[in-house]
């Protein structure tokens, strides 16, 4: 009876740990969505269509790969020169590092491949290691 | 019966379509009356810009056409993608009809060269004379903005961080071939501007009678 027991409250706390996780992945999309459209729709538009040759589209855009590339144009902007384009993206430093995070993950779900939540510890390791 | 029953429709039907030739657009802005009590209504002055080809613009340049005009900067970070897109929507709308066209006013003069118009042009995919993009004398452009086309176009000392730098309506203005003001939508706003599009429509018509 006892081993029955200990078996479920082990399963218990197996889902119940599971939960928590998707919960606060659930989490970061709902806030990153919201930091998406009040910061970043704009320009990228509200699907990530982008504005033709403008703005880019962010929808399948292979540079979601590097996340922490990501992390940096975020927060420090894009040249123009380096945009290759006419316009230069602004950098967003009032963000904080949690906030970053939760938009990078909500990017990556919503318009790229990958499916893992970004941590704030991550975000400022890549802000540390931005190269310009 | 069946006859009278036909009369009727056909003359309700007679007064129906008088109806909706009779819809128009209203005439905008203060009116005054000169010395000898003629009544003048609002019309937009003379003015002179400097287009994203490098060519000097004047009103000339839109005589007999209507055209759509809006405040804008390159560099904005707030409304003026979201205004763009929209008059990208009257621009493929009115591809073809040389009757339309559109005035892109910048209200930050120093950044946007005409260079700098050109690519944002070019990134937009407009070719031709049918979008003109102008840079100019800053105080002419928010004087014209202000006092011409009843919008709003300043520079910001407050929240310059969040707006770039510039305040501006986001108001497209329509403009009928007399000059005339004759309706003020929001650009950033779908429904508004597929109102815009129907109203530029309907003034071609009433210009065509």
């Amino acid at each position: 009876m006892n081993k029955l027991l200990l078996v479920i409250s082990i399963a218990c706390m197996g889902v119940s740990c599971t939960s928590a996780d998707e919960l606060e992945y659930e989490q970061y999309l709902v806030n990153g969505e919201a930091i998406y459209k009040a910061e970043c729709a704009n320009c990228h538009g509200q699907k990530g269509e982008g504005l033709r040759n403008l703005y880019p589209a962010l929808k399948g855009n292979g540079a979601l790969e590097n996340s922490d590339k990501v992390i940096c144009s975020i927060k420090n902007g894009i040249s123009a020169d380096k945009a290759k384009s006419s316009q230069a993206m602004p950098p967003n430093a009032k963000l904080f590092d949690l906030d970053v995070a939760q938009l990078v993950t909500y990017l990556n779900k919503e318009f790229g491949s990958n499916k893992d939540k970004i941590t704030d510890k991550q975000v400022k390791m890549a802000l540390d290691n931005c190269r310009d | 019966m069946l006859n009278r029953i036909l009369a009727v429709l056909l003359v309700a039907g007679a007064l129906w379509s008088c109806g909706a030739e009779d819809a128009q657009l209203p005439i905008l802005g203060q009116k005054t009356t000169d010395e000898n009590g003629k009544v003048i209504e609002h019309t937009i002055p003379d003015f002179s810009f400097v287009n994203q080809y490098g060519d000097t613009i004047t009103q000339n340049l839109f005589d007999n056409k209507i055209y759509v005009s809006d405040f804008f900067f390159t560099s904005c970070p707030t409304i003026c993608p979201v205004m763009k897109s929209q008059m990208i929507r009257v621009y493929d709308h009115f591809k073809n009809n040389e009757q339309v066209m559109i005035l892109s006013h910048s209200i930050d003069p120093y950044h946007d060269s005409v260079a700098v118009l050109k690519d944002y042009a070019d990134a937009l995919g407009i070719v031709g004379d049918k979008w003109q993009f102008v840079t100019g004398d800053q105080d002419a452009i928010y004087d014209i903005g202000q006092n011409a086309y009843l919008v709003t176009a300043a520079e910001d000392t407050v929240a310059a961080e969040e707006t770039g730098g510039f305040i501006h309506s986001g108001a497209f203005i329509l403009v009928d071939k007399k000059k005339r003001v004759r309706g003020l939508y929001d650009g950033t706003l779908e429904d508004q501007v597929s109102q815009l599009i129907r109203d530029i429509e309907l003034l071609l018509k009433e210009e065509d009678e």
